[in-house]
């Protein structure tokens, strides 16, 4: 735990504030989360936890099993009270927010009650809000109009997760929060999902949903926060998480004494295999341009990260 | 809060242990015991006097499985996603306990009705207005019980708990059998348990006396016991969900 400021390392050579996103509003964000702790016994599941969201916008929250994702939902939706630190959905208490009808949430598990049709439960759901969506418009939206009469206790997995995501969605809430919404579900199911949810997120809806598939977080989110042992280890968009933390991996041939390579710009890390020399670069334009210069360019090979390798880069940097 | 209540009538009614210890097992027991004659007095007396057994033993069903309901709930997260919903923890606990109140309407109904139309029992009408009432206020204290194990023991556990519980109060409560046939020494012990102070309450009435003070007392004792008991569970519930 050598690196309590995360973001800083990450951003410092390229002196970036550690937040990504600016708010110029005065309105309360929609979801604020302030130094939140919270332990299970001798486990810290959410460690000092920071985030602010303001409205709008689709946040992903990204991390492994047990980066603390499930227990940092819970406790920005109430169903947990922080340790130490405080969370705050639109200005309220989680539990006022939720009463308002401001909050539709999908747990990760569970919430489907046996012995109701589909239609029933979501007339009920919706019935507790203020002001909901018609059932069509929900029905079309979760993409489940043809199981509107279906028993929940008998849908597949990837209908029932729709029937679940409909009931987050049904009063027509200002937040929506989804826990680990496509887990357990096959390629076909989680597309299947998403685009239900891509007509959500053009309704102007601040959505903030957990994964630890990467693809989704790249392909779905504005912003992505990145959590590992219940902290934040990196806020950006995907494009910027890519850049800050996972590496170019800059490759070339070399004999001899190649220990100068790691001294050249932009490189953080070096590994040589079978005569081969691994470069991680920040900067591979200048990394490679200094290779050029030295004359040290052979077999030169460059690879540019992927989410998976910012994602592996950034949760390794927390266990060092 | 009255959708909340309506969603879980619509459910009862497609729960099979509702409909089959609630209200089929009664009826259809009360017509087996009647033509039986195992309770005491002629045929009209007998008619009335298991038409109250049954009654009670049918509601006794009902408001046990309500409470079994609650821990099929829990295990199944729907009362953690109806504290996501803007429901409040008040009106989720009065919905389950108006669920209860109004579930065992039915169980009693289909024995009185099976009463008068099958045994042709009559009563004058103020009886019929009392014993309807007794029999559904004396459900209280059985439906907490209910919601206690509801709330204390997992889905499994609590619905065999409760079905255990239930049968164990209808038969030492003498709703099967009539306590003035159990040994006198079990006689003893039944007089203590609150569905005999609770069916008696209406057997009083239905012939013509009024509930003796014990029946009331023993009732009461019990209604607050199992109160305690299910707010207790509630509350250590509330901290798990």
């Amino acid at each position: 735990m050598s690196c309590p400021e995360p973001y800083r390392s990450i951003y410092s050579d390229r002196g970036r504030p550690p937040t990504v996103v600016t708010v110029t509003t005065n309105t309360p964000h929609a979801v604020s989360l302030t130094s939140a702790t919270k332990h299970f016994g001798p486990v810290r599941a959410v460690d000092g936890l920071t985030l602010a969201i303001p409205r709008g916008q689709t946040v992903a929250l990204l991390g492994p099993n047990g980066a603390g994702k499930s227990t940092t939902i819970a406790l920005l939706l109430g169903l947990l009270a922080p340790d130490s630190g405080r969370a705050v959905l639109f200005g309220l208490a989680p539990e006022q927010a939720v009463r308002r009808g401001l909050v539709g949430a999908m747990p990760q598990e569970g919430g489907l009650v046996p012995r109701v049709t589909v239609r029933e439960l979501l007339a009920f759901v919706a019935g507790t809000y203020a002001a909901p969506l018609p059932l069509d418009q929900v029905l079309a939206l979760a993409r489940i109009g043809d199981l509107r009469d279906r028993r929940v206790d008998r849908l597949s997995g990837g209908q029932a997760q729709r029937v679940r995501f409909a009931t987050a969605v049904c009063g027509d809430p200002v937040l929506i929060v989804l826990d680990e919404p496509t887990a357990a579900l096959d390629v076909e199911a989680r597309r299947e999902f998403w685009d239900g949810m891509r007509g959500l997120a053009s309704r102007g809806k601040t959505i903030l949903f957990s994964t630890h598939y990467l693809e989704e977080a790249d392909e779905h989110a504005d912003r992505v926060v990145v959590l590992g042992h219940g902290r934040v280890v990196a806020d950006g968009t995907s494009a910027e998480i890519k850049r800050a933390a996972a590496l170019t991996t800059v490759s070339v041939t070399a004999d001899g004494e190649s220990a100068w390579l790691a001294a050249l710009p932009g490189v953080r890390h070096m590994e040589i295999r079978g005569g081969r020399v691994h470069l991680r670069s920040a900067d591979s334009d200048a990394t490679v341009m200094a290779l050029a210069r030295a004359g040290a360019v052979r077999e030169l090979e460059v690879v540019p990260a992927d989410l998976e390798d910012a994602f592996v880069a950034l949760t390794a940097k927390e266990n060092a | 809060m009255w959708g909340y209540v309506r969603l879980e009538l619509i459910r009862s009614t497609r729960d099979g242990g509702y409909v089959i210890f609630g209200i089929v097992m009664p009826v259809v027991m009360y017509l087996v015991f009647t033509n039986l004659g195992l309770a005491p007095g002629d045929r009209h007396d007998a008619a009335i006097y298991t038409m109250v057994s049954m009654a009670a033993y049918g509601a006794l069903g009902g408001a046990f499985n309500n409470g079994s309901g609650i821990a099929e709930d829990r295990a199944a997260g729907w009362l953690r996603r109806l504290r996501l919903t803007p429901l409040t923890p008040a009106q989720v606990v009065a919905g389950k306990v108006v669920t209860g109140i109004v579930g065992v309407v039915p169980s009693i109904a289909a024995v009185l009705l099976a009463g008068v139309l099958v045994n042709h029992v009559t009563l004058a009408p103020q009886r019929w207005l009392a014993i309807v009432v007794l029999l559904w206020a004396g459900t209280v204290p059985f439906s907490l019980l209910g919601l206690g194990n509801g709330y204390r023991l997992s889905g499994q556990s609590a619905a065999m708990a409760n079905i255990a519980t239930m049968l164990t109060l209808a038969v030492l409560g003498g709703l099967w059998v009539p306590i003035a046939n159990f040994p006198s020494w079990l006689r003893a012990v039944a007089e203590w348990i609150p569905s005999n102070s609770y069916a008696g309450l209406s057997w009083r009435v239905a012939f013509g006396d009024v509930p003796t003070v014990r029946q009331v007392a023993t009732l009461s004792a019990w209604l607050l016991a199992f109160g305690v008991y299910a707010v207790h569970g509630y509350r250590r519930a509330g901290r798990r969900a």
